[in-house]
């Protein structure tokens, strides 16, 4: 990456943590410095992540390093193990280890003989050229492909969120309302929400679930796997905007063969739209006599970036303006990947419209915080039930946030 | 249980320290973190961080923004997997071409574990461009393997400021005061420093909140009083360098050794106290007399967040007091005069480092110690805590502070 200003993009190692770091009676071993972990627990304290799964490192000294040394791993275990009794230790190697080439895999193998009464599961995606997202997919496939039991399909409906990660903002109050909506329109129950809700049990029966509901592109490979081993069929698909949810709902019914009660469907449009009522003459005005000011300019996820355009654009007569996202992986010419430099040059000429973005571009280039959809950023978020950005009620909220910032601008 | 542990006078640096338990929850600081605090309170002091996503990433937790309110700049320089095989050399130039170009006066490198490991050179690196630049450059390696804790990223960031440091004519009535901010609110001031002002010398505060010109015109004092472990290496490098003496004060809790800094401070600034100090060491000599007497036979154990804990040992065990544990954040070289002092005394406590502080206090309640001190997170334990007041603070009005902390714990 070189020479940067601001935050690199995230290493494949910080994708697998963030991902493994809310499941609950697990533990995760770092095998590296124990620096890395204390700020990457600080870190997700701070996006609201505390004491779920628990984050334990070995460190490592010049001792160890030089000769190869990794008592402190086989201690260390040993000491999680009495402590905590999980029923999962997931394994994370560090930058140091990965360059002298541990290999953490062989070590599992041998740890897992020793504690068969514990999962050992090993996590790679650390090399330096793999970013965060290598690690989720990663991270995501290897819990679903390590962790399941052999299960029956639950007699009643049932569905799992796949791709909920602590690495998103707002994570929580996202997967909170994918979850009602979902329940909501089929009267489902949640099996398991991976990763952002779940224990080790939740994800032993996920294979129980009639469908899979995956909100990130880095989830589906995840899906496929358990479409193939389980028969499970699942949709891809992040949901924004009020149609946009609706015509979500409508694709999950279609593919189980079931309905969804119209009635609460119904319901929550009209409750969205009353919301939105008072604020819709003005944004009519505006999209067709000040484009400028409703043009959308947002720069986070692919997926994410993709969702609030198209509920701005389609549902609210919006312009797309410069978007980006943040992964050199997942651009297209629809909607490029911009480096650091591309995204200074482009946030320095935006004069007009509606910007969100990570909260430490909008810190840097002197904007309200309230239009972060993304990370980084350096405040604490230790409320989960911060309005969604998704769903029906993330509509809302959405417009509410325009409707202020073209109110702060005019 | 404690079998693995090194006894204090086994211990010859930092690195030979065990933990009290093997897994670490949530752990020391690394020592970058320092490091990019400091660089961020120095004015005119710009920095480049060398290392992985992760330390990059981490750095801005306390080093947040990418340019300073007076044209510094932290820029970061992110590794891939080509230089760790080929080494940074080319790129850590080119960029630090580009931060003299974007006008920094003065650069600081911070190398984390990376660049430690892949042993890429610094000093030649700085050596072959440092001609082609306008911006000074100067360089800290802080992989933390090496360096486990956060205090050497404090006192080799301190020390490397020499690197940045003009020879210049000595100023007879010119004294750095090492450890202690220009700007400092928090930590009160010395009473010894308004005397020295009184007796017209002029003092230069070298610590983060001084400006890079403060590092830069150091050389030109005739002493250094240091109040701080984090600035020792920086006076000893001073002395080293550029013929600066020091006096340290900092680790020094007794009456009888303050007030024999204090007249080394004096002959070396070349004046004479007129009975300034008397009734604040009267009253300190009163107190540790009351000390010797009831705390007599205590044992004690250290914790964290206590900065000096050898020289602090070596004072309780001059009281009678007996050290059981010290979790040890670091050993300077200087702590061996306190060693001896407590092996002297027909002591040898185990050293350790406390990395699970919810474990590791149930490890220490077995040692039975009569009072701790330092972090404990049970409230049960007699504990002495928040000794990080004491932190910058210096001479008998310290030591009357510590002695009535306590005083204040243990009911005497």
């Amino acid at each position: 990456m070189g020479l940067l200003r601001f935050k690199p993009i995230p290493s494949g190692r910080m994708g697998t943590l963030w991902t493994l770091s809310t499941i609950k009676n697990a533990a995760l071993v770092e095998f590296g410095c124990m620096g890395h972990m204390l700020y990457s627990g600080v870190t997700l304290k701070h996006g609201g992540v505390n004491d779920l799964c628990r984050l334990y490192s070995t460190h490592i000294d010049e001792t160890d390093i030089a000769l190869g040394g990794t008592d402190r791993l086989e201690h260390t275990v040993a000491g999680v193990i009495k402590n905590d009794s999980p029923k999962v230790i997931f394994f994370l190697p560090s930058a140091v280890p990965e360059v002298i080439g541990t290999d953490l895999r062989a070590l599992c193998d041998e740890l897992q003989q020793e504690h068969p009464e514990v999962k050992m599961i090993p996590f790679g995606q650390g090399g330096f050229n793999v970013y965060q997202h290598e690690g989720i997919k990663n991270a995501l496939l290897t819990l679903v492909k390590s962790i399941p039991a052999e299960t029956e399909r639950t007699p009643e409906p049932s569905f799992n969120i796949i791709g909920s990660c602590a690495d998103l903002f707002r994570f929580q109050a996202d997967a909170q309302e994918t979850v009602r909506v979902v329940e909501g329109a089929f009267g489902m129950k949640t099996l398991c929400v991976l990763t952002s809700d779940t224990c080790v049990e939740d994800i032993e029966r996920i294979g129980s679930a009639h469908i899979n509901l995956v909100i990130r592109r880095e989830g589906e490979a995840a899906a496929k796997y358990l479409q193939r081993k389980y028969g499970t069929p699942y949709i891809l698909h992040r949901p924004y905007g009020i149609d946009g949810t609706a015509e979500w709902l409508e694709r999950i019914g279609r593919m189980l063969g079931i309905s969804p009660a119209k009635e609460f469907i119904e319901a929550e449009k009209s409750i969205a739209r009353k919301r939105l009522e008072p604020v819709m003459p003005h944004f009519r005005h505006m999209a067709r006599a000040h484009q400028e000011d409703v043009t959308l300019h947002l720069g986070a996820h692919a997926d994410v970036v993709g969702g609030i355009l198209s509920f701005g654009c389609r549902e609210l007569g919006f312009h797309k303006g410069i978007c980006w996202c943040d992964n050199p992986d997942m651009g297209t010419d629809e909607l490029p990947y911009y480096s650091e430099e591309k995204w200074i040059s482009a946030v320095e000429g935006l004069k007009d419209g509606l910007f969100m973005s990570s909260g430490e571009i909008l810190e840097w280039s002197g904007r309200s915080l309230s239009m972060q959809i993304s990370y980084p950023d350096r405040l604490w978020h230790l409320h989960p039930f911060e309005p969604p950005f998704m769903g029906f009620r993330g509509a809302v909220n959405l417009a509410n946030l325009w409707i202020n910032c073209n109110i702060e601008r005019w | 249980m404690f079998d693995h542990l090194k006894k204090l006078s086994a211990v010859k640096s930092g690195n030979g320290i065990k933990f009290l338990s093997p897994a670490v929850f949530p752990g020391n600081h690394c020592p970058m973190r320092i490091a990019s605090v400091i660089v961020e309170d120095i004015k005119g002091l710009s920095s480049l961080l060398v290392g992985t996503p992760e330390c990059a990433t981490h750095s801005r937790l306390f080093s947040p923004l990418p340019e300073g309110r007076h044209g510094e700049l932290h820029w970061l320089y992110v590794i891939d997997s080509n230089e760790v095989v080929f080494g940074c050399r080319e790129g850590i130039m080119d960029a630090l071409r580009k931060m003299d170009r974007a006008g920094a006066e003065a650069i600081l490198i911070i190398g984390t574990c990376i660049p430690e490991l892949i042993g890429e050179d610094m000093e030649g690196l700085i050596h072959e461009i440092q001609p082609e630049l306008k911006a000074r450059v100067a360089f800290v390696m802080l992989g933390q393997f090496k360096n486990v804790s956060y205090p050497p990223g404090s006192w080799k960031t301190m020390e490397a400021m020499a690197s940045l440091m003009d020879s210049a004519g000595r100023d007879g009535m010119r004294v750095n005061i090492l450890g202690r901010s220009p700007v400092e609110e928090h930590i009160p001031r010395p009473a010894l420093l308004d005397h020295l002002e009184s007796a017209e010398l002029k003092l230069r505060y070298l610590a983060p909140g001084a400006s890079l010109d403060d590092f830069r015109q150091a050389p030109d004092a005739s002493l250094n009083i240091v109040l701080s472990p984090f600035a020792q290496p920086l006076a000893v490098r001073m002395e080293k360098d550029f013929g600066t003496p020091f006096i340290a004060l900092h680790d020094k809790y007794d009456p009888a050794e303050i007030e024999k800094a204090y007249a080394d401070i004096a002959d070396a600034a070349g004046f004479s106290w007129n009975g300034e100090f008397d009734a604040e060491k009267l009253g300190a000599e009163n107190l540790q007399a009351k000390a010797a007497e009831r705390l007599k036979g205590m044992s004690f154990v250290f914790s964290q967040r206590i900065d000096m804990p050898v020289p602090l040992a070596g004072y309780f065990t001059g009281l009678g007091m007996e050290p059981l544990l010290l979790h040890l954040e670091e050993y300077y070289p200087a702590d061996s005069v306190h060693v001896k002092k407590i092996k002297d005394a027909g002591h040898d406590p185990l050293v350790c480092r406390i990395t699970h502080i919810a474990e590791d206090e149930k490890l220490i309640r077995e040692l039975k110690p009569d009072v701790c001190f330092g972090y404990f997170q049970k409230t049960d334990i007699q504990c002495v805590s928040d000794m990080y007041d004491f932190y910058g603070q210096t001479g008998y009005g310290r030591t009357v502070n510590i002695l009535k902390r306590i005083f204040e714990v243990t009911g005497e």
